[in-house]
């Protein structure tokens, strides 16, 4: 009878044995203990990894009209950089909702006025990161002061709502210039398809109209505000590792796990373009979130020494 | 670095009234979700144990079915089914009907076996046939039964709708991710997280009343 | 058709066994986590359930309905609200939120298996003057060993198939196939890593069966 309750505890020791190496990490990640730190550093792209990346709206080309073209072009042409960073500051540090944030922005600036001639349903994507969901309740809120029937649907990233947009499941999306024309490239030319977008905004602009339109997607007037893609790493790791730009990541002799949202790997401005334009190679990658509250949560804990964040971020520090 | 320093409490009133239509669409979204979910499962569970009730192998088949629907892990099965119906009530209404099927079959089946035998042979002696005696007997009779597997399916899949979200319709799970993006804003997902809490109680609440309501002869 | 034969394929490729981000790295991390958690778990509500249970203390039957309560709690919420404590988005905060979904199974059984050991036995050896501390220990416990075997082999299930949630906001383990996948439209990841964790849920589902069976007494009065 002893040896079946000895068996019974036995085991539940043997899982308690698990305890020990969860809590020291030893398996599950390369903790770098001198990477981690509670204040966040954009590295500088000096090699141009990243293209333009300007805010626009992309909309299917069965409900585009003039009115919906109208309305959103009034926030793009009223939305700058720094306009985008304090509405990220409003919701990611001041704790206003998107929803709040957007509402307040379009009434001080005054974008609902001389608006009018929707009718209909229009459904506006927001990805899976606060900025995204600030804009699309932007284009919301336009929408419907000229008359549309706008929502906003919280989507995840785009590998799962590009396509969703195009059958019709979403009918406008907040879009970024540069990144949306290499996903659009590599879909309709393959992988390895030669870059089209560039630091060349209207050169850009017209390569992703003409690989949307055959997707029966119609591309709007750009906006002034930019987010493109930007790595971090925390600032007791730069200052460690005597780091100001991307390229000075070359000479750290330690191990690098970079973090960012699933899609990061097979992204060329992500995980593909640090190796191959600054030649850096990882040891791992973490699947956490698209800038967001996940990864610069690893990056402070030190679980990634490199972590992908947005350029019109509110919360990061400076060198 | 002090300005980068957002507050993060718990529980935040102007919270709650600033988002009070947020959280009740969202609500209402997750009503929507578990309602029809638990409503498909019953819809196809009733029939499909009645059909199979005496049959062991075809009973044994169809709760290994049932079974094999319940160990595909839901982020799977949502992920799966979303490139075929989209991003639509409709796929996070299938993903949510098919985890209801293992508990509300056996529940059927349990409820239709409890029946018992002598009045099973009165009913045939009154001359009831076999659809009526379904109808008028034996299914009243399992009702019990088959109101606590209704119980258990309703309240877990108020907690399993929030898994909905990877196919944009999670109802609550909507408000608790909106706080994890929103720079893990506490009182947004604690907010999320007991109201699904309440909801789930809320529902069993009902439901054990509607059961106490048509199944008069139980409370003795 | 194809996507089964894909996913074949997939299963069949050395190279996704290798590395971090592996299928034998995230295993791993899956079953540490697993172990931790319902360990845990078990340190937790073991000791409860059986002083409640021996005792067949009123008490014990609303910690049961309370335990049972959190079968309300949305998993997403549990996880992500611990992530946002002090425990930070590292395992810690996935253990804990996955150790109070270990915690129900393993209480009700416990505690059902001790206040359900017949009651003769119990006076029978009381009679033979055993001290209540030792009528715990040498009878009711080993014959509630069969129950407690059967409420770990649920909560570890249980805890196998919550982990692969985790992945989604952060965590380890599994999962992260099934998130990548599903990231990248990449549906053949996606489902081989629904079958890796179905195929784990199994395996445990069966060697713990096996366990149970193992510590059933052949002469035991089943409760």
């Amino acid at each position: 009878m002893r040896a079946r309750t000895l068996a019974a505890v036995g085991i539940a020791a043997a899982l308690l044995a698990g305890c020990s190496d969860s809590s020291n990490g030893k398996t599950t990640s390369l903790k770098d203990s001198s990477s981690k730190g509670d204040v966040l550093v954009v590295l500088a792209d000096d090699l141009k990894l990243q293209t333009v990346d300007n805010i626009v709206p992309v909309v299917r080309t069965a409900k585009a009209s003039p009115a919906l073209e109208a309305a959103l072009d009034k926030v793009s042409s009223a939305l700058t950089t720094p306009d985008l960073i304090a509405l990220n500051q409003a919701v990611d540090v001041a704790r206003q909702t998107s929803v709040a944030a957007a509402q307040k922005y379009v009434s001080d600036k005054g974008l609902t006025s001389g608006l009018s001639g929707g009718k209909g349903k229009i459904v506006v994507g927001a990805a899976n990161f606060s900025e995204s969901a600030t804009l699309a309740n932007l284009y919301a809120d336009v929408l419907k002061a000229a008359g549309f029937d706008a929502s906003v649907k919280s989507v995840t990233n785009r590998e799962v709502y590009e396509p969703a947009l195009e059958k019709g499941d979403l009918d406008v999306f907040p879009e970024y210039v540069g990144t949306l024309t290499e996903f659009l490239n590599k879909k309709a030319n393959g992988a390895n398809a030669a870059p089209k977008a560039s630091g060349d905004l209207d050169a850009t602009v017209s390569a992703l109209k003409g690989l949307a339109g055959p997707r029966g997607l119609t591309v709007y007037t750009p906006s002034a505000a930019a987010d493109q893609n930007a790595f971090a790493v925390t600032k007791n790791f730069a200052k460690a590792n005597n780091l100001t730009k991307l390229s000075d990541l070359k000479n750290v002799k330690t191990k690098l796990v970079l973090g960012g949202p699933p899609e990061c790997p097979t992204r060329p401005f992500c995980e593909p373009g640090l190796e191959k334009t600054y030649g850096l190679t990882f040891a791992s990658f973490k699947s956490l979130d698209a800038g967001g509250p996940l990864t610069k949560a690893a990056l402070k804990d030190g679980s990634v020494q490199v972590g992908l964040v947005f350029s019109s971020d509110g919360s990061l520090g400076s060198l | 670095m002090h300005h980068l320093d957002a507050p993060n409490p718990w529980f935040s009133a102007s919270f709650l009234q600033q988002n009070k239509d947020f959280l009740w669409s969202a609500t209402r979204e997750h009503l929507v979700l578990v309602g029809l979910s638990v409503a498909f499962g019953l819809l196809l569970a009733v029939p499909l144990s009645v059909l199979v009730q005496g049959h062991r192998r075809w009973s044994a088949l169809l709760v290994q079915t049932t079974g094999v629907l319940y160990t595909i892990p839901s982020l799977a099965l949502f992920a799966l089914l979303e490139p075929v119906t989209g991003l639509t009530v409709t796929t996070a209404v299938i993903g949510l009907t098919s985890y209801t099927l293992l508990v509300l079959v056996r529940n059927v089946l349990a409820g239709l076996e409890g029946v018992p035998e002598e009045v099973l042979e009165s009913a045939r002696g009154m001359g009831l046939g076999r659809w009526r005696t379904l109808v008028t007997v034996e299914l009243p009779l399992a009702m019990p039964t088959i109101l606590a597997g209704v119980r258990v399916a309703t309240v877990s899949n108020v907690a399993l709708a929030t898994v909905g979200i990877v196919v944009s319709h999670g109802g609550l799970g909507q408000v608790i991710f909106q706080g994890l993006y929103a720079n893990f804003y506490r009182a947004e997902i604690l907010t999320g997280t007991l109201l699904c809490v309440l909801l789930a109680g809320a529902a069993e609440l009902v439901l054990l009343g509607l059961e106490r309501l048509l199944t008069p002869w139980t409370r003795r | 058709m194809s996507l089964v034969a894909d996913v074949l394929v997939w299963l069949g490729d050395k190279a996704h066994y290798r590395g971090d981000d592996g299928v034998l790295h995230r295993l791993a991390v899956h079953l540490e986590v697993t172990g931790a958690a319902v360990g845990i778990a078990c340190l937790v509500a073991l000791p409860t359930a059986v002083w409640l249970g021996h005792r067949r203390s009123r008490v014990g039957g609303l910690v049961v309905s309370a335990a049972n309560a959190t079968r309300a709690l949305p998993v997403f919420g549990v996880l992500i609200v611990l992530a946002s404590t002090s425990l930070g988005t590292t395992n810690k905060s996935a253990v804990a939120g996955l150790a109070l979904f270990a915690v129900p199974p393993l209480l009700t059984n416990a505690y059902v298996g001790l206040r359900d050991v017949d009651p003769d036995v119990v006076e029978a050896a009381r009679g033979n003057g055993m001290s209540g501390a030792q009528v715990l220990r040498a009878v009711e416990l080993p014959l509630a060993v069969p129950l407690i075997a059967a409420g770990l082999r649920t909560s570890v299930v249980q805890v196998i198939a919550t982990a692969t949630l985790s992945a989604y906001v952060g965590g380890g383990g599994l999962g992260q196939f099934i998130n990548e996948g599903f990231g990248r439209g990449d549906q053949v990841e996606t489902a081989a890593g629904g079958v890796l964790v179905a195929a784990l849920a199994l395996a445990a589902e069966l060697l713990l069966a096996g366990v149970q069976r193992l510590v059933t007494p052949r002469t035991a009065t089943r409760p």
